[in-house]
């Protein structure tokens, strides 16, 4: 196995011309995927020392594939930095694992892509063929699979400015879980807008009346299940793996999704 | 192989390993400083925790290529000769072990919560340990030892 650990990121898109490299930012999930024998590439290309850790207001944001949780953590991104401060894994994890690798390894039990989703993030990929951009809602094509190609990298991801009320809500069974199902809200006076994670292979984007009679008003509710469960259907159906059936993902999605709506609004609920 | 340069509890090394070795393997068998255990190998349990330039990272998640020029801090910088580390000493007091398999990821996250956070409340403890595995102690002990940590600290 090549190891290479390029100083620039024309130095990065080189290294990956050839469309066999394994990229490795902050290594959290490719490293052990490694260790296990799951993937076996004849290369490795690190992104630690390319130069892509910024993290820059400029209108919106601009954040680095390399900027980590911690790194999040410390800022105020929207939504970004309340989700970073409750990803899995401890500090350890979240000093070395980054929201650009989260959307690029496109694990559907994962915090960032739907997140990606919610705020309407674009992604800047590039190689030796140019640099393009991709609207999160495109970018992510079912478990693990995303538009990048191989010769690609992940190099920022845009976030424009949110002119809504931001909710978030995840659900797991155990502290040291991958999220079960996640919501992330962003609601507007005429439209309540929620992107799922964890219930189907890709990130399901709702558009939701605004409740007229709180998040907890069974009329509601029942327009909120017939909406998320439609959703979740049209994206293949609830997604399975070992921590969760995908009947059940897609039975407490709706709970998960008006909780969600609940904590945009600034609801208190139990 | 390839050569790989680390500084170590401040002591400079020079390693050979074979690509796709993991830091953590280099530096129980390299290095030879076996304080820093081997789990899960997922990432989940941080048994292998140690300090590269200054911030926890479970060190099966990093290639140890990866780590060529970092500085490393393991469990084994802690204590000064026979003398405890503050945390190490508090551990002890509340009997915040009983294998010391996590005890790596333990201490070293312990105190880097300290270190940012002189007066953490039980919300910031648990954040800070919450990487970590233990199967001994239902991490009740854990927590008064790093309350006990913090308070002797300030």
């Amino acid at each position: 196995m090549r190891f290479t650990r390029p100083p620039d990121l024309d130095g990065v898109t080189t290294a990956l011309a050839g469309g066999d490299a394994l990229v490795v930012g902050g290594g959290t999930m490719v490293v052990p995927e490694l260790t296990h024998g799951r993937v076996d590439p004849p290369a490795v290309v690190d992104l630690s020392h390319a130069g892509l850790d910024g993290l820059t207001r400029a209108g919106g944001w601009v954040v680095g594939a390399m900027v980590t949780y911690t790194a999040l953590e410390r800022a105020d991104v929207p939504l970004l930095s309340r989700v970073a401060r409750g990803i899995t894994g401890g500090p350890q994890i979240r000093n070395r694992g980054t929201a650009g690798g989260s959307a690029s390894y496109a694990n559907p039990s994962s915090d960032v892509p739907a997140c990606l989703v919610a705020l309407d993030a674009r992604l800047r990929l590039a190689s030796v063929r140019g640099v393009r951009e991709v609207a999160a809602a495109e970018f992510f094509l079912g478990a693990f699979r995303t538009v990048r190609e191989p010769d690609e990298v992940l190099t920022e991801i845009l976030l424009s400015d949110v002119d809504g009320k931001i909710g978030y809500l995840k659900f797991k069974l155990v502290e040291g879980s991958w999220p079960i199902v996640t919501a992330a809200t962003v609601a507007r006076p005429t439209a309540v807008r929620v992107v799922l994670g964890g219930a189907a292979a890709v990130p399901v984007a709702v558009e939701l009346d605004p409740p007229p009679a709180g998040t907890t008003d069974p009329a509601w509710r029942a327009h909120v299940a017939s909406v998320v469960e439609r959703g979740i259907d049209e994206a293949g159906g609830g997604w399975d793996d070992v921590l969760a059936p995908g009947g059940y993902r897609r039975r407490i999605a709706p709970v998960i999704a008006a909780r969600s709506v609940a904590d945009a609004l600034g609801e208190v609920t139990a | 192989m390839t050569t790989v340069r680390l500084t170590v509890n401040g002591v400079q090394r020079e390693i050979d390993v074979a690509p796709g070795t993991l830091l953590v393997h280099a530096i129980r068998e390299q290095v030879g400083l076996t304080g820093t255990h081997v789990g899960c190998l997922t990432g989940d349990c941080g048994a292998c925790t140690v300090v590269v330039d200054g911030a926890t990272t479970k060190s099966c998640s990093v290639l140890a290529h990866s780590a060529d020029g970092a500085t490393v801090e393991t469990v084994e910088s802690l204590a000064d000769g026979e003398e405890l580390h503050p945390v190490q000493r508090a551990f002890w007091d509340e009997f915040g072990f009983q294998c010391g398999f996590c005890l790596p990821g333990m201490l070293l996250t312990a105190k880097e919560l300290i270190e940012s956070t002189p007066d953490p409340d039980d919300a910031d403890i648990h954040r800070a340990i919450n990487g970590n595995l233990c199967r001994c102690t239902g991490y009740n002990t854990i927590v008064a030892a790093v309350r006990r940590a913090a308070k002797e600290a300030s």
